[in-house]
């Protein structure tokens, strides 16, 4: 049996490798692109460990609060607290601070925040140690009574306390809790702490995940002492001795940088970029000839589809090794699994064949390499961009046969993304979750093709009319 | 020299009705052909007469718009694939494969053996004497030698039939005389049917046994070359040196009286005649100068050439 795609695929790979300035363009050229990626986006070779700590600016306006605890009226002052706790807050079992504080007014801030200079501005209210308070004694206070409620402090024989004006709680229920606790008073005082930023960049997002996370830990930490206090009945000082929480990240995500959460995406695209330059080498076989020599030839349209999808998917089978490997070493940390790396290389694959497919229904149109460039340029980037290689899109859900889709699920890199995000960055390994999106990227992958196929025969194979 | 062949030659291609309009525009007009095995049918026309689009109809590249084609009388497909070979005027190889991997892999493109396709390409090499470059990148290659790769890629599956569009287009002499001994050969010994299209007149004349003329999409003439020349064109140019000067004007008024003579004039101090087949003609035209009491004491004919024969036919120079 005479495998003529075995042939075209070897003569396809014998053209790839041995026109050397195409093949290093094909392969620096990505490797550029990832670099200048790493470079913009702070990776490692780049930066010393990542992209932390955010630079970010907190202006308290913050007027403090009295504070009634065993006879004894302080002013407390939470703005000042917080402001302190995003100073010192660092990684779990890291050094690595989270915060870089600028001391500047509000006015400089916003000036700040329009050249990016910092990433997210806090701005204190001047009642927020009053909310803050009531807010944590309305916790406690719940924390406190949740076995009995309101209503029973309310009928307390000896405890005749109002939510506002608690002063003594008596147990009734025997439980785990003293006779007498102190209630603490909670009020109806509400603050908002406002978090500023420009929503359109990608650092904002992840410096106000961060504040977020850290200011409901401290809330968290404040109203257990509160709670710990009014139990033990000590004095109440909220602020003595308090020890900022350190953040924990989710699983897999210690240290990890902007360019570590956008590596996924930054292969798919480089490997999206191949289209172009696959789309041009196709339509230069129409150019020069010789595909009416193979159209003449008795070689039938699948065979030499086929020997050409698999020349460069050879190529691809390179290429995917090296990005990976030239994104660690710019510092990309990803899951030090050899497992890891082997699926991510397929799932890369498997992405790398769709950016042929799709090169193979650009050559169907186009007239000329140029074209087959202009038009690779065209697609590649709204390609990109509607995967979501660069940043997650929000969600257009459409509702087909009862069942929900995303309407970016359609490209098969967005699965290819999800899927490596999955393995490299968080190490998840093949969980259903990968393995649900490595069969939507072989699905679409395959269509993709089918549909290359049918409109090149159309376009290219048949008879001119 | 015109190739006699006997009544057991058959057609290696009939077009019948060949017809092709783009848009409004009649690119061939009916075209119908009979070209016969082992000979070298020269397909001429000028730019824009329809010549390629006639063959890429032929070789199955271009639906027809009506009419068919025959290769042997069976009806122009996937079939016929191998039993056609086709030389391109643009050189179209693979840049970055050798000379050996080019032929090898249109045999492979054509399903040949391995063990038919080495000694093929091998017979190639040496026949288009390419075997000491056969190693060597056709993007290494000179034009001359790319363009014999060229013609050596439309024969690796051994065809029937041979369309050679310009092969000799950008060759220099030698190189241009080396290919027409490798196109006789072809006839010759490996008795191959050429379709040779070119704008060289004089390569159209040296090699084709017959030669069609085509323009506007239509069939003009069909005949060997030397039929076309004898009945087509201004004719030929007959120069007489009188042995007496004195009697020249009496010998151009007598030419000039002669039905067989087209134009008659003198020219330094010699008589010139123009007729069609003029040397078929001399005998009687000597003859009647010596009964008017002339003698010629020197003759010279220029014969019709075939750009004669074409320019009459099609009105117009063929690099127009």
């Amino acid at each position: 049996m005479n495998m003529k795609f075995v042939k075209i695929t070897s003569k396809g790979t014998r053209e790839t490798f041995r026109d050397r300035r195409g093949f290093l363009f094909l392969l620096v050229f990505p490797i550029f692109f990832i670099a200048i990626f790493s470079f913009g986006f702070g990776s490692g070779a780049f930066q010393s460990g990542s992209s932390l700590p955010h630079n970010i600016a907190v202006v308290n306006y913050d007027a403090g609060t009295q504070v009634v605890s065993n006879n004894t009226t302080r002013l407390v002052n939470y703005g000042d607290s917080f402001t302190q706790v995003l100073e010192n807050a660092t990684l779990e079992n890291s050094s690595t601070k989270l915060f870089h504080l600028n001391n500047v007014s509000e006015e400089q801030a916003n000036e700040m925040l329009r050249s990016r200079s910092i990433d997210a501005l806090i701005v204190v209210p001047e009642n927020f140690s009053a909310a803050f308070t009531s807010m944590v004694n309305d916790s406690a206070r719940t924390a406190i009574t949740q076995e009995v409620g309101e209503q029973a402090i309310a009928s307390s024989t000896v405890g005749q306390n109002q939510v506002a004006s608690a002063a003594v709680y008596t147990n009734p229920t025997g439980n785990a809790l003293p006779k007498n606790v102190t209630l603490p008073e909670a009020s109806n005082v509400t603050a908002t702490l406002s978090i500023q930023g420009d929503a359109g960049y990608i650092n904002f997002d992840a410096a106000q995940a961060l504040i977020t996370t850290t200011f409901g830990q401290y809330q968290n930490d404040v109203t257990a002492k509160a709670v710990a206090n009014a139990v033990s009945g000590g004095d109440y000082n909220p602020l003595a001795d308090y020890t900022p929480t350190e953040i924990t990240p989710i699983a897999g995500t210690q240290s990890l940088s902007l360019f570590d959460y956008m590596m996924p995406g930054l292969i798919v695209v480089a490997i999206l970029l191949q289209i172009c330059l696959v789309s041009a080498s196709l339509v230069r076989d129409i150019a020069r000839g010789t595909l009416d020599r193979l159209k003449l030839s008795t070689v039938r349209a699948f065979e030499l589809l086929f020997g050409t999808f698999l020349a460069w998917t050879l190529v691809t089978i390179v290429q995917v090794p090296m990005l990976i490997a030239v994104a660690t070493e710019l510092g990309y940390n990803y899951s030090l699994s050899l497992t890891s790396v082997e699926l991510a290389i397929v799932i890369g694959v498997i992405a790398g064949m769709a950016s042929i497919a799709l090169a193979l229904l650009i050559a169907s149109f186009a007239k000329s390499e140029m074209q087959a460039l202009e038009l690779g340029a065209m697609i590649v980037l709204p390609v990109a961009f509607l995967c979501g290689a660069f940043f997650p899109l929000p969600q257009q859900v459409i509702e087909f046969w009862g069942m929900t889709f995303s309407v970016y699920d359609v490209l098969p890199w967005t699965h290819a993304i999800s899927a490596l995000q999955s393995v490299l960055t968080y190490g998840t390994g093949l969980s259903a979750d990968v393995v649900f999106q490595i069969m939507w990227l072989i699905v679409l992958t395959a269509i993709l093709f089918v549909v290359a196929v049918v409109c090149y025969s159309r376009e290219r194979l048949r008879l001119e009319t | 020299m015109l190739r006699v062949r006997g009544a057991a030659d058959k057609y290696a291609l009939k077009t019948e009705n060949l017809t092709k309009t783009i848009g409004n525009l009649l690119v061939v007009d009916n075209l119908n052909l009979e070209i016969r095995r082992r000979e070298v049918f020269g397909f001429l026309g000028p730019n824009g007469a329809g010549k390629t689009t006639s063959i890429k109809m032929m070789i199955g590249l271009v639906k027809p718009t009506s009419g068919r084609v025959f290769f042997d009388g069976a009806k122009s497909g996937s079939a016929v694939k191998r039993r056609i070979g086709v030389c391109p005027q643009d050189l179209a190889m693979w840049d970055v494969l050798t000379c050996r991997e080019n032929l090898t892999f249109m045999g492979d493109m054509y399903g040949i053996p391995p063990s038919l396709l080495e000694a093929r390409v091998n017979k190639l090499l040496d026949l288009f004497s390419l075997t000491e470059r056969a190693d060597q990148t056709a993007a290494a290659l000179s034009g001359g030698v790319k363009r014999r790769l060229n013609i050596a890629l439309a024969l690796v599956h051994d065809p029937e039939i041979v369309f050679l569009d310009e092969p000799s287009a950008g060759l220099d002499p030698q190189a241009r005389l080396l290919l027409w001994e490798v196109i006789r050969s072809l006839r010759d010994e490996e008795e191959k049917t050429i379709v040779l299209t070119t704008h060289a007149m004089e390569e159209a004349d040296a090699l084709s046994d017959r030669i069609a003329i085509i323009d506007h999409g239509k069939l003009l003439c069909i005949d060997t070359p030397e039929g076309l020349k004898q009945t087509l064109g201004k004719g030929d140019i007959v120069e007489l040196q009188l042995v007496d000067p004195r009697m020249n004007e009496k010998v151009l008024a007598l030419m000039k009286s002669l039905r067989e003579i087209e134009e008659a004039y003198q020219l330094k101090g010699k008589i010139a005649l123009r007729a069609l087949d003029a040397t078929s003609k001399l005998p009687t035209i000597i003859h009647s100068i010596e009964r008017a009491g002339g003698g010629v004491s020197d003759i010279s004919v220029r014969r019709n050439s075939l750009e004669d024969v074409f320019v009459s036919l099609t009105g117009r120079a063929l690099r127009e």
